[in-house]
């Protein structure tokens, strides 16, 4: 299976990520948007196994269009700051990345592939900008994630 | 015997899964005896055989060195042998750990096989020694459980006794690059 194909399957998983249209490369920004993104793509590194085996690393983003208020923050019960809000929200996903590790449920990337980790390259959502001049204003959250495998496609002994 | 070339290119190198380290054990199971193999080197980024040559040198009185080599003790360490799902020697090595059964040990046959030399038809040569030892030296590690081993071969082939009369490995071919290869020692 590609392996783009099958992250995208996995992050429909993910409950922040169903409920909200998620695209591949390109999107129309708009709130709730999400954009599914190969940064770093798929590399070799520097290990390679004397079975012929060798570790790789998978690498994207997912970027997540969230709109912005410009409200001071308000203690009163029942007023919650939007902003707020939708930051918890996109954390839930670097959570469910998290959780999805922790119970080693990965993507499927196929049987010559071994999947050793799924885990973000930051603890929280990395805000990349705002951008003001639509309506409403825009914010622009990051989450790269990283996934480490084994290929055993070279491996000469099965 | 003939010297059988390597099956590359000229200035080729060859990789490094192209030699071949696979750990044989028989094991009784019910009525039935059981044979089981595991190619070695999983996770493991570089593993070599050390000969371990024993050499004595003397200069007469001429000057002249003479150069005895006595003996050869060929070994094998991995440094990184993870415990890790799918093995099978590693649950067998800590059975006899658990149990200190030591001499059990002693018990493993060993295949080195050079896939640089040989081919799919006729077989790709290889080295069977019989009686080896695999010692286990540490368990633990930090991020995963390592179980560092080391495989001493034995020099020796017994299964049959004109091979166990020539005091060296057996040499033959295996007929296929797969834990069920079958080997034959060269007539």
């Amino acid at each position: 299976m590609d392996k783009n194909e099958a992250v995208i399957q996995y992050l429909l998983q993910c409950s922040q990520i169903q409920d909200n249209p998620l695209f591949f490369n390109f999107l129309d920004a708009k709130d709730d948007n999400k954009q599914f993104i190969t940064v770093a793509n798929d590399k070799r590194l520097n290990k390679t196994y004397i079975d012929g085996s060798v570790l790789r690393r998978y690498t994207f983003t997912i970027v997540d269009f969230r709109s912005v208020t410009y409200q001071a923050m308000v203690k009163t019960a029942g007023y919650p700051n939007e902003n707020f809000e939708e930051f918890l929200d996109v954390q839930g996903i670097v959570d469910w990345i998290e959780e999805q590790n922790d119970n080693r449920n990965y993507p499927n990337f196929g049987t010559d592939c071994i999947i050793e980790e799924i885990r973000t390259l930051t603890d929280n959502p990395v805000l990349n900008g705002v951008d003001s001049n639509i309506t409403p204003p825009l914010a622009k959250y990051s989450i790269s994630i990283q996934i480490d495998y084994l290929d055993i496609s070279k491996k000469l002994f099965h | 015997m003939a010297v059988n070339p390597f099956n590359l290119a000229d200035g080729q190198r060859a990789e490094r899964k192209l030699l071949i380290t696979v750990a044989e054990w028989k094991e009784t199971v019910g009525t039935s005896i059981q044979v089981t193999r595991e190619i070695l080197g999983t996770r493991t980024e570089d593993s070599s055989i050390d000969y371990n040559v024993d050499i004595e040198t003397t200069t007469d009185i001429r000057g002249n060195n003479y150069t005895d080599v006595n003996k050869s003790q060929p070994q094998q360490e991995f440094g990184t042998y993870l415990v890790l799902g799918g093995s099978k020697l590693g649950p067998k090595l800590n059975d006899i750990r658990k149990r200190n059964a030591l001499s059990e040990l002693s018990q493993f046959t060993i295949y080195v096989i050079t896939a640089y030399i040989g081919n799919a038809t006729d077989g790709y040569e290889a080295e069977r020694h019989t009686k080896c030892t695999i010692s286990y030296e540490s368990l633990g590690g930090d991020t995963n459980v390592n179980f560092p081993i080391t495989i001493y071969l034995s020099n020796m082939d017994d299964t049959t006794t004109a091979t166990a009369a020539l005091g060296h490995a057996g040499i033959g071919t295996v007929d296929k690059l797969a834990e069920d290869f079958t080997f034959t020692l060269d007539v």
